[in-house]
């Protein structure tokens, strides 16, 4: 199991920083839910093999569980990923508003660097 | 003292927000209520300081769950300083704010985000555990994501994208060493990795997570190659919170390299403390070259950020005792003043209508002490005697003559040269130079309780300049603290006989 998740996790990642190189939105979006889930599945792959092992709940005369943290760990980075990547959705659907553009070449190609700041009032 | 304390850095600001968004609408009472509570959080913070220099680490096994098997918030003398620090910062850019614009304009969700922001910053101090630390993260990188869009006009939104992206990666980066942290270790906290890297320090995945974590945390401080997130998303915020993010936020990087690397990595990791002082230097120098090549005042105050981070981890890469103690003193003085310096830049927006140095000028004759506040902190931030900016880089400086590093030595001088020649366009472009490419406002009348609190802020630099050696010794207990592996691993896990697996 252990070499099948590590290329499984290292495809993952692989494909992540692919997307997330291109220029259009819409990739760059699934290449960040993609790394994401690289990254979960990294960390639950620290249960370690759970060839054998039963599920971690303690059973008398029960196999020896796998170890639960990384599943816990992976809960709480799964909520988080999901948020942020809803945030993600809406800063990108916005700028797309503002803009008029889903290309991030385009997105800066004017002035490429923030300018002075002006006070907008009166 | 009772160790419940230690949540209480949390816990206050987390009500703060959750009562400030329950009372919906802006109004006084709100931000009476965000006023006091930071008074509060500046008193809680300045008594754990007190409590730790005597005591030592504050350790609080949460849900009465004790260490390593529970989450514990661990606060020692550097979690208490750089709580204190941020409680100052966050009351001072508070005030700074409601001088700033009445209430009715503010933005609703403006005061319960910069709450929730600090409930992250604080978090990060004071967890013992690595998990709990890229919680701790989140918190504070979600907060300052919504905070960033906030109140960007349509133009401005666009350079939240940079930010967001790279520390989206950084996040994600974070989470896999945490999980290979948890792979190599068998544990998450600080002290029982502490424990078990000593054993391991010959063992290539731990060199390999070290310079992972490096990347993650050179994101969060803003180092060489990777802080491309920051020098254009900060001008975007309104003035009082971009003074907060330039106080806080890269801090908090500093400080976790600090304590990963300063406390819980074994101190043998050479090629890491190397690769940190190399890269040190190149932030330092491209830091403020790029300060040099900007024309408004917060984006040269901005680049400004970086360079100074190049100082304080140059000193945590030289990683003695000493340089440790040298970093949180730099640190100490650098909040304090660049949260002046973005507030003082706030100012000049109010009363030049704009930061943009071909259209500023005049300050000097409508606002004397302004002039005065901005040169004694850039001439702080310069390095000049006998100002708090001079202390921090003569003692990293005097470490690297002493280790002999000639190279780094002159690039940290060569920085300290450029920065007050960037200090200096702005000085003649802003304050100096008679005409002002626009008109004066000076009929606003808000420029003046908002000057006022650049004067406490510098007042208290200036303490820090003049009481030197009380701070230089308050930071060298901390620097103690942080080195004493042996004393850190028997507080967190003493109560279990100090064994392990």
């Amino acid at each position: 199991m252990i070499w099948e998740t590590a290329v499984l996790v290292g495809v993952l990642f692989g494909s992540a920083v692919f997307l997330l190189l291109r220029p259009t939105f819409a990739r760059i979006l699934f290449g960040f839910i993609l790394l994401s889930n690289a990254a979960n599945v990294l960390v639950l792959a620290m249960s370690a093999r759970p060839n054998g092992k039963g599920a971690p709940v303690v059973l008398p005369g029960g196999a020896p569980p796998v170890d639960p943290l990384p599943q816990a760990l992976v809960l709480t980075a799964i909520v988080i990923g999901f948020g942020i990547t809803c945030y993600l959705v809406i800063l990108l659907y916005r700028i797309f508003l503002d803009q008029r553009t889903t290309h991030a070449e385009q997105l800066f190609a004017e002035t490429g660097a923030s300018g002075p700041r002006e006070e907008a009032e009166s | 003292m009772n160790a419940n304390v230690a949540i209480l850095p949390i816990l206050v600001p987390m009500v703060t927000a959750l009562l400030v968004l329950l009372l919906g609408r802006p109004s006084p009472l709100r931000r009476w209520l965000v006023g006091l509570s930071a008074v509060a959080q500046v008193a809680v913070a300045l008594g754990l300081v007190a409590f730790t220099y005597g005591e030592g680490a504050l350790v609080l096994g949460l849900g009465g769950w004790s260490a390593p098997f529970g989450i514990v918030l661990v606060i020692d003398l550097l979690a208490a300083i750089m709580l204190s620090l941020g409680a100052i910062t966050t009351l001072a850019t508070l005030l700074f704010g409601f001088a700033e614009l009445p209430h009715l304009e503010e933005h609703p969700l403006r005061l319960p985000l910069v709450q929730f922001l600090v409930v992250g910053i604080n978090l990060s101090f004071c967890t013992g555990d690595l998990f709990n630390l890229f919680v701790a993260f989140e918190v504070m990188l979600i907060s300052s994501y919504a905070l960033l869009t906030l109140e960007a006009d349509d133009w401005d939104v666009k350079q939240a994208f940079p930010y967001l992206a790279l520390n989206l990666v950084g996040s994600t980066l974070f989470l896999a060493g945490a999980g290979l942290a948890y792979g190599i270790f068998g544990t998450l906290n600080f002290a029982e990795i502490a424990q078990r890297s000593s054993l391991l320090v010959e063992d290539p995945r731990v060199t390999l997570l070290a310079f992972l974590l490096l990347v993650v945390f050179g994101i969060k401080a803003g180092l060489f190659p990777l802080y491309y997130w920051l020098p254009n998303s900060y001008p975007i915020l309104p003035s009082p919170v971009a003074a907060l993010y330039a106080g806080m936020l890269t801090k908090v990087g500093v400080y976790v390299l600090l304590r990963i690397f300063g406390q819980v990595f074994p101190p043998e990791l050479f090629s890491v403390h190397t690769t940190l002082a190399w890269l040190a230097a190149a932030t330092m120098l491209f830091g403020v070259l790029g300060a040099v090549s900007r024309n408004f005042i917060r984006g040269i105050l901005s680049f400004h950020i970086l360079s100074q981070i190049g100082y304080m981890v140059l000193a945590i890469g030289l990683f003695t005792e000493y340089a440790i103690g040298a970093a949180i003193f730099y640190v100490i003085h650098h909040i304090i003043v660049k949260a002046t310096l973005f507030m003082v830049g706030g100012v000049a927006v109010v009363i030049n209508r704009s930061d943009d140095l071909e259209k500023t000028g005049g300050l000097w004759a409508v606002a004397p002490i302004l002039g005065i506040v901005f040169l004694l902190q850039a001439l702080s931030l310069a390095g000049l005697p006998p100002l708090s900016g001079f202390w921090g880089k003569y003692m990293i400086i005097a470490e690297g003559v002493r280790q002999g590093r000639w190279v780094l030595v002159a690039i940290a001088l060569l920085a300290g040269v450029l920065t007050l020649f960037s200090m200096l366009k702005i000085w003649n472009g802003a304050f100096w130079r008679s005409g002002a490419g626009v008109p004066l406002k000076t009929g606003d009348r808000r420029w003046k309780p908002m000057t006022a609190v650049t004067v406490g802020m510098t007042l208290l630099s200036l303490g820090i300049g003049l009481g030197a050696e009380f701070i230089l010794q308050i930071a060298q207990e901390a620097a103690r603290q942080l080195v004493d592996r042996a004393g850190y691993i028997e507080r967190l896990l003493g109560t279990m006989g100090g064994v392990s697996a």
